[in-house]
């Protein structure tokens, strides 16, 4: 006889087609991998969308990037020599308009840009370089400046010659303060902002039939020291594309949480079903079948509903890509065009599946234990199962879904850390489940028939006090968690950091002006403070023995690797800087050049002090030893330098100041006038605006993350309504015999209210603190923010927990307490 | 005393049984020697706690005896594990409760074909459908257990423990939820049944009209037999 097939028959006739009994498997089931295929879905479009369109978002198939200078007749000639060149600029500037001054992306474009896709305008014509006396802006200039026909940028008028629908290369520019405003390089020219020593950034894009790597390889030998950054088609975004994927990873993470708190769900409810089957697996027993064939019967019913919950889940997860598309619009990077992500489903489905199996298989093989003469005896002869035969299948999933997780992530060790802190918290909760039913057991008989009933209830035989801690737990811990870092983020964006923070940058201060600079600015906002430092940029090439070029991937946190930083140069030791090791120079200091490195750099590259560190400043790469290791303070938003270099090392290129104003309150815009009036060439930003444009961005995240984490909320609550329904059957036998023997509905109410008010409260004391633990946690290390949580609003929303669980739980008993005694003893 | 002879399909000697353990174990059953000749029939009375239930389970491979021998069928129970045990019952041992137990999400019909499934007996679902005819439920074979009435779920419950032929059938008080004129009315078709079968039968019960019914009846008081006489 084929078992499988037999079992398969037994099954299909006695499974509840309409899922009675595993719908908490479905609902569970379907929940975490709708979560998992909707997170996965999106980051894979967006990252397929990214690689697809590298052409259109590089402007090219490759591109070279400095600072300070354009490419060289030799480094021209070489580029020629790829394919067609396209030659942009790019400098923060301000676009003046009597007296609105608004912070604008200055964008010089040759005649051949752009080399792939259109630049169109509002009114739909397809436009390249504007004449050199118009210039093209974009629409929330366009907003700004209201009925404006022309612009002043640094010493030059402009006319606006329309407004920019689309343009082709913008996410491939990366961050930007202000809207971008586009003209021609010989408008660029006649502003006057390009002097020796300005800030701007320059790009030469090519259009190649050739391998564009092999290209940038040839390039980058022939000009190795010169400081150049290239990037190819295949990777044109890499800081979107570095987003997406660690928000894919982490939001990934999340999803992962709410499967496993699912997967609870799932024990729970596939113990329960399978409670309920208990006389007709004992019947079965005695008609003549044997453990394994009842295991196979009830793994496959929970295997197919967990297939249909399941393909539920992924159905989700295919129509979640273009309903986000729709509803997040500008928010994302690109907008991905519908098509099925198969790597995303099948790994979302394959965490689905492990998961259920995992959390299925303890209750089935203690199924397929329950003996024929359980047809007997109550539903309190409980039998141990034999974990010698489930535990291999149990860790072997465990096992098998840690696997898939760590394989699929970039950042192995951060997945491993958070899959260790859920299982730690659920063996955490569970572990406390245990000790309440221990304690429950050993607690002195109260007189009280209600309150013994109350506590009985946690500790007999069959009791579920371990899952509803650990259902509980798992909801609690999740609101506290989330009301941490939301009021935590809130603060930071709120409180902390503008009371800190400057009311102006300046860019671009020429050094022998800068008493006149800070006249200016005394002159209308007496009481103003103006810090300037010089700014150059430069890229680290090498340290130590390391060649920055030779390195496959970069350390993580070796962020100031990455393309070109500020650098600077102090006689003094700067301020907001503490030194942690080696010795500041003197001011005068003649001798070899030398570097002073932020500590946090140092311990991730390893540096120690003496070692050399090489970079490239205006196409010429030079050299200096590392002097000291600083302790950094990056929340005062002035300016800070991962570099500073003595002044003979860098002094003598030529340079420009930057500076921070603090103003009195109110005298931002007069400022910003008098100095655009004195120095056309100096861009000022307001602080405001900039952190006006950090505050949408990290609202943005929160809200993703926020929108993640409540579908763990979700899986939460389904969970604790399942725990409830699985707590049901014994706290019906209670409920009907109390009613029996003459107890009013309001006494019975009363039994499980101080069960969950007491289950609750101890619980809350736990939830808080992992909550509170894991909440520190992303907010200081992930977010890198200050730990500010509102313990207010913690503390209500712990309590709004513990209202809403306790209204769950009497909820779910209501229909035992509305049912008529003799109605419901018949069912018993 | 009834003394046995033939073939035995029941050999149990000194069965012991003891549930729970510690100061909590329950000696149920202390010392039970039963011999029963295939083809015959046997009424086990007895109070309330006397035993009856704990005998039948062992005797069937329900339960495993603590101490002593069990032979049925040829087959040596107490050398068996649960499973051996659910093989042994396929085909050769059936039962009928006095809660009918039958399953509840499936059709009259299948309830009487699964044993015959397990048991690997070729159109089991054609000798279902006699089975039920030969207990005048041919009309009710699609219908759901919460469909039927008390009598028709027991005499389902009969048509299933005989469908597979088998050569015991235990019932444990089979008319203990039914009415006195339903209750008779089953006995009748149980005895019928088994007789057509030439099955031997063991029945649990405290009606004393029923017992005499049987070739032989049995009778325990505090785990042990204390009377054993023919009819």
């Amino acid at each position: 006889m084929n078992s499988w097939r037999t079992a398969w028959r037994i099954a299909r006739r006695e499974l509840d087609w309409h899922f009675r009994g595993l719908r908490l498997l479905l609902v569970c089931l379907f929940i975490g991998v709708a979560a998992l295929a909707a997170i996965g879905s999106l980051t894979d479009a967006i990252g397929r969308e990214l690689a697809a369109r590298g052409q259109l978002i590089l402007g090219g198939d490759v591109e070279f990037a400095t600072s300070g200078r354009a490419a060289t007749d030799a480094e021209m000639e070489a580029m020629t020599r790829i394919g067609r060149v396209s030659t942009t600029a790019r400098l923060q500037a301000s676009a003046v308009d009597g007296d609105v001054i608004v912070p604008i992306q200055l964008k010089a474009v040759d005649a051949t840009y752009p080399l792939y896709g259109a630049l169109t305008l509002a009114n739909g014509s397809r436009v390249g370089a504007p004449p050199p006396d118009r210039a093209w802006i974009a629409p929330a200039l366009a907003e700004r400046l209201g009925a404006a026909r022309t612009i002043r940028l640094g010493n030059a008028t402009f006319r606006i010659g329309g407004v920019i629908a689309e343009e082709p290369d913008r996410l491939g520019e990366g961050f930007a303060l202000g809207p971008v405003v586009l003209v021609s390089n010989a408008g660029l020219a006649r502003t006057g902002l390009i002097q020796p020593g300005s800030l701007f950034e320059s790009k030469y894009r090519i259009a190649t039939r050739g391998d564009p790597q092999v290209a940038v390889d040839r390039f980058q030998r022939t000009f190795a020291t010169a400081g150049w950054e290239a990037k190819t088609r295949d990777n044109a975004a890499p800081g979107a594309t570095r987003f997406i994927t660690r928000m894919g990873e982490f939001l990934t993470l999340v999803g992962l949480a709410a499967l496993v708190i699912a997967g609870i769900g799932i024990g729970n409810g596939v113990a329960s079903y399978l409670a309920a089957r208990r006389a007709s697996i004992a019947m079965l027993k005695v008609l003549g079948a044997t453990a394994p064939l009842i295991l196979r019967i009830y793994l496959l019913q929970v295997g197919l509903v967990a297939v249909v919950g399941a393909l539920a889940g992924l159905l989700v997860g295919v129509v979640a890509v273009p309903a986000i598309v729709a509803l997040a619009g500008e928010a994302l990077p690109v907008r991905p065009s519908f098509a099925i992500e198969w790597r995303a489903l099948a790994l979302a489905a394959a965490f689905g599946w492990l998961t259920a199996i995992g959390f299925a298989i303890a209750p089935l093989a203690a199924a397929a234990q329950i003996p024929a003469a359980a047809l007997l005896r109550g539903v309190t002869d409980q039998r141990a199962t034999s974990w010698r035969r489930t535990a291999p299948w149990i860790v072997a999933t465990i096992a098998a879904v840690v696997a898939l997780a760590l394989t699929a992530s970039s950042r192995p060790w951060l997945s491993a850390g958070f899959l260790a802190a859920v299982a730690m918290t659920l063996l955490l909760l569970g572990g406390l489940g245990i000790g309440i039913r221990e304690v429950a057991a050993r607690l002195p008989r109260s007189r009280h028939p209600l309150v013994r009933l109350a506590v009985a209830g946690l500790h007999r035989p069959g009791a579920r006090t371990a899952a509803l801690v650990v259902a509980l737990g798992i909801g609690l811990t999740l609101f506290v968690l989330l009301a941490a870092i939301r009021t935590s983020i809130d603060a930071n964006i709120t409180r902390s950091i503008p009371a800190r923070a400057p009311a102006l940058f300046a860019l671009d201060v020429p050094r022998d002006r800068l008493d006149e600079f800070k006249r200016t600015i005394v002159g209308v906002a007496p009481g103003a403070e103006v810090s300037a430092v010089p700014l150059m940029r430069g890229t680290i090439t090498g340290y130590a023995n390391t060649r920055v070029a030779d390195l496959a991937e970069l350390p993580e946190g070796a962020w100031a690797l990455r393309g070109e930083r500020g650098l600077t140069y102090s006689a003094t030791l700067p301020a907001g800087s503490t030194l942690t090791a080696g010795e500041w120079w003197s001011a005068n200091h003649a001798g070899p050049p030398l570097v002073s490195v932020d500590e946090r750099l140092a311990r991730v590259l390893d540096l120690k002090l003496g070692d050399r560190l090489s970079y490239t400043l205006l196409g010429v790469e030079r050299s200096a030893t590392i002097a000291s290791f600083r302790r950094i303070d990056w929340e005062t938003l002035g300016f800070n330098f991962v570099l500073v270099f003595s002044p003979n090392a860098i002094a003598d290129a030529p340079h420009n100041l930057s500076a921070t104003v603090e103003l009195p309150a109110g005298r931002d815009s007069v400022v910003v006038r008098a100095l655009n009036a004195r120095f056309p060439s100096v861009s000022v930003i307001e602080v405001r605006g900039v952190l006006a444009q950090v505050r949408e961005v990290v609202t943005a995240m929160a809200a993703a993350i926020a929108a993640a984490a409540s579908v763990t909320i979700l899986a939460g609550i389904t969970v604790l309504i399942g725990a409830n329904a699985a707590a049901r059957e014994a706290r019906t036998y209670d409920s009907v015999l109390l009613r029996l023997l003459g107890a009013t509905r309001r006494q019975v109410l009363v039994v499980q209210a101080l069960d969950t008010l007491f289950l609750a409260s101890v619980v809350a004391i736990v939830a808080l603190l992992l909550g509170v633990s894991g909440a520190w946690f992303v907010v200081t290390q992930i977010f890198d923010f200050v730990w500010a949580p509102g313990w207010a609003v913690v503390a209500l929303t712990l309590l709004g927990g513990i209202v809403v669980t306790l209204a769950v739980g009497l909820l779910a008993n209501w229909p035992v307490l509305s049912a008529r005694p003799a109605q419901a003893l018949r069912q018993l | 005393m009834y003394e046995p002879d033939g073939d035995m399909v029941i050999d149990a000697r000194n069965v012991t049984l003891t549930l729970g353990e510690g100061e909590g174990a329950t000696s149920i059953l202390k010392g039970i020697d039963l011999l029963v000749p295939r083809g015959t029939s046997v009424a086990l009375l007895g109070a309330s706690g006397s035993g009856k239930s704990s005998l039948m389970a062992v005797l069937s491979g329900l339960e495993r005896a603590t101490g002593g021998d069990v032979r049925v069928a040829g087959a040596d129970f107490g050398a068996m594990d649960e499973d051996d045990l659910a093989i042994a019952r396929r085909g050769r041992i059936g039962i009928v409760l006095q809660a009918f137990h039958l399953l509840p999400t499936m059709t009259a019909l299948e309830n009487v074909a699964v044993p015959m499934e397990l048991a690997g007996i070729s159109d089991a679902f054609g000798r279902a459908r006699t089975e039920l005819a030969a207990v005048g439920l041919a009309h009710r074979v699609d219908h759901y257990p919460a469909q039927l009435s008390g009598g028709e779920q027991q005499r389902v419950a009969i048509a299933r423990a005989l469908g597979p032929r088998p050569l015991l059938v235990f019932a444990d008080e089979p008319t203990g939820n039914l009415d006195a004129a339903t209750g008779a009315k089953v006995m009748d078709l149980l005895f019928a049944r088994r007789a057509e079968a030439q099955a031997t039968l063991v029945v649990i019960t405290h009606d004393a009209a029923l017992a005499a019914r049987c070739d032989r009846i049995v009778e325990l008081s505090d785990g042990h037999i204390v009377a054993d006489r023919r009819a």
